[in-house]
């Protein structure tokens, strides 16, 4: 079947039921979306779907056919998405690293849709896990995308 | 005077006497004085379809023990008892059965000695299953499963409610009598289903409501209560009736067919006691009799007076607000991402929760269970399907369990009722979270 992962079409030789997730990393060798839990619970394998935030090791491959895939491989091709990486560069984020690509395509996904999110607004789409706790630093990069300024720690 | 007393006490002699045999007595059977033969092969095969029918190792099997080992343990509210050891060891299984002791074991609930069996071994379903079958099974169990010398554990009921006699008298009241009997009216394809779901299949003794004295209401489509949903061990086994809410009103012949056959289709996924029953039982089923079942379901009416307001999927606006509601963050963080935020599941892979029988029954039980416990791995032909629910009871508090189901029971056009962190404390106490190691008891 055919994809559309990061502005190219991908065919694919592949079950329905099978995760994006596996796709995209053994199919597809793009490694930088990371496989965590495999339950939709940490969300290291975050990925873009026509803008919305889905975790792609629950996302069978038929729900995404014929929808624009975007990883953290293609995310600075996105103005918004460029403005996150720059923060996280800026502030330091990623402690260990690996659920950072994740936690960058939860940036994007929330500031696409609420340029200008509340403090409840980042608590309640930044829900995914990072084990170094490295939250006040995603906090406080998220906030300087969104325009505020808050002292970086 | 005297002449009366010796009247009333050869009366009591006799009445008693009467009801001694009874209660002791073993029924006949149509294999009484049949000697053993050879099984051929093609009979042992045949007896281990059968078993996959009546699904004997869900019980008789757990998934540390050897097939038909026994060992499960059911709860009653007066005490555990557990499944027997049904290997043909000679010692501790079935070995010595003949073929008449173990036709009334399986259909009559009667051991060779004379004892009644609990029928939490569904003997009340088994005894309409035909001769052919039971033949059939018989050689199975001797032939094609490994003695294994497990001894039987006692059962924890203590007198005087262990005394089994008293069941004899509830057997003659509850328990039909004579094999399945064809319906004329009915074509071949009916009559099979009918057969499979009554017989073998057993499927009322999980979605038949009970009587008080535990019986089911109807054993067959007679009567307006069969299959029409009941709550058993903290799972609500829905209807399997037409209805449109809580039923199967909505799902085609070829929906149950593919629910049966692959655990899935796109309006739901087997899940709790559905799953084993799945991965044990009905997967192995052929297709014409997975068919035949689905064809006779379909067949089974509904009753809008117990089913309720139909139904119908109303997308959440920022105007009727899901959004502000009680749980819809914890919905949004760790159900959406796979029931989607549209409530409606992807594809067969993962079920919808708008419109599911489980979002529309005033019982919570299934999806309080489901969210505490997750659920077992389908696993068909083999192989474990990608996705499964994991169990939220370590994550997630009861108040924040009862907000989250809530906010599901009263979106998208659901109507199922809220619930309490009471409802949600009551079955964590009890219950267990399911393993996530895939789970297919082995016959052999």
């Amino acid at each position: 079947m055919q994809l559309q992962i990061n502005n190219k079409t991908h065919e694919v030789d592949a079950d329905g039921d099978t995760p994006l997730l596996w796709v995209i990393r053994d199919n597809l060798g793009m490694t930088g979306t990371k496989y965590g839990c495999g339950l939709a619970q940490c969300g290291a394998c975050s990925v873009l779907v026509d803008g919305e935030i889905v975790r792609s090791c629950v996302t069978p491959l038929d729900s995404v056919i014929g929808r624009s895939v975007t990883t953290i491989e293609a995310i600075e091709t996105d103005p918004v998405g460029k403005a996150v990486v720059a923060a996280w560069v800026n502030h330091q984020v990623p402690q260990c690293g690996y659920c950072q690509s994740g936690q960058v395509m939860a940036a994007t996904a929330l500031l696409k849709q609420t340029p200008n999110p509340t403090e409840d607004d980042i608590a309640a789409a930044m829900v995914n896990l990072c084990r170094c706790g490295t939250y006040n630093f995603i906090k406080t990069a998220v906030n300087e995308v969104a325009g505020r300024k808050e002292a970086s720690l | 005077m005297k002449k009366f007393l010796l009247t009333l006490i050869a009366i009591i002699v006799i009445a008693g006497g009467g009801l001694f045999w009874f209660v002791t007595h073993k029924p006949g059977s149509p294999f009484d004085g049949e000697t053993a033969s050879a099984a051929p092969a093609d009979l042992v095969h045949r007896g281990e379809m059968v078993a996959r029918q009546a699904d004997c190792v869900a019980c008789h099997s757990t998934p540390d023990s050897k097939p038909f080992s026994g060992g499960l343990e059911m709860g009653t509210p007066l005490g555990s008892i557990f499944a027997t050891n049904i290997s043909p060891d000679k010692q501790t299984g079935i070995g010595n059965y003949t073929l008449a002791d173990f036709d009334r074991a399986v259909r009559h609930g009667v051991t060779p000695d004379g004892k009644r069996l609990y029928p939490a071994m569904p003997y009340p379903s088994y005894v309409k299953m035909t001769d052919d079958d039971i033949r059939a099974l018989y050689a199975f169990m001797m032939n094609g499963v490994q003695p294994q010398n497990v001894p039987n554990k006692p059962s924890g009921i203590e007198w005087p409610m262990n005394m089994r006699w008293p069941l004899a008298l509830w057997n003659a009241v509850f328990v039909p009598s004579g094999t399945y009997a064809a319906k004329p009216q009915q074509d071949e394809q009916w009559n099979r289903g009918a057969y499979l779901v009554q017989a073998a299949g057993h499927c009322g003794a999980c979605h038949t409501p009970r009587s008080v004295t535990m019986n089911e209401k109807a054993l067959d489509e007679g009567g307006t209560d069969f299959l029409a949903g009941a709550l058993l061990d903290g799972w609500y086994a829905p209807s399997l009736r037409q209805d449109h809410n809580t039923g199967l009103a909505r799902w085609s012949e070829d929906d149950i067919f593919a629910f049966l056959k692959n655990g899935r289709n796109k309006h739901a996924v087997v899940f709790g006691s559905m799953a084993e029953a799945y991965n044990n039982s009905t997967q192995f089923m052929t297709d014409d009799d997975l068919k035949a079942i689905s064809h006779y379901l379909k067949s089974l009416p509904g009753d809008p007076a117990r089913d309720g307001q139909p139904w119908a999927y109303v997308a959440a606006t920022s105007a009727t607000g899901n959004a502000g509601k009680p749980g819809a963050q914890t919905y949004a963080a760790k159900c959406g991402f796979c029931h989607g935020t549209d409530g409606r599941g992807k594809n067969e892979w993962i079920p919808p929760l708008a419109g599911a029988a489980s979002s529309l029954i005033s019982h919570s039980e299934s999806q309080v269970n489901v969210t505490l416990n997750g659920s077992a791995r389908v696993v068909t032909a083999d192989i474990p399907d990608a996705y499964r629910m994991p169990s939220f009871r370590e994550q997630l508090s009861d108040r924040q369990i009862a907000d989250v189901i809530s906010y599901v029971r009263s979106s998208w056009g659901n109507h199922g009722g809220p619930v309490t962190p009471e409802d949600v404390k009551a079955l964590r106490e009890h219950t267990d979270p399911a393993s996530s190691n895939p789970i297919v008891l082995q016959m052999r």
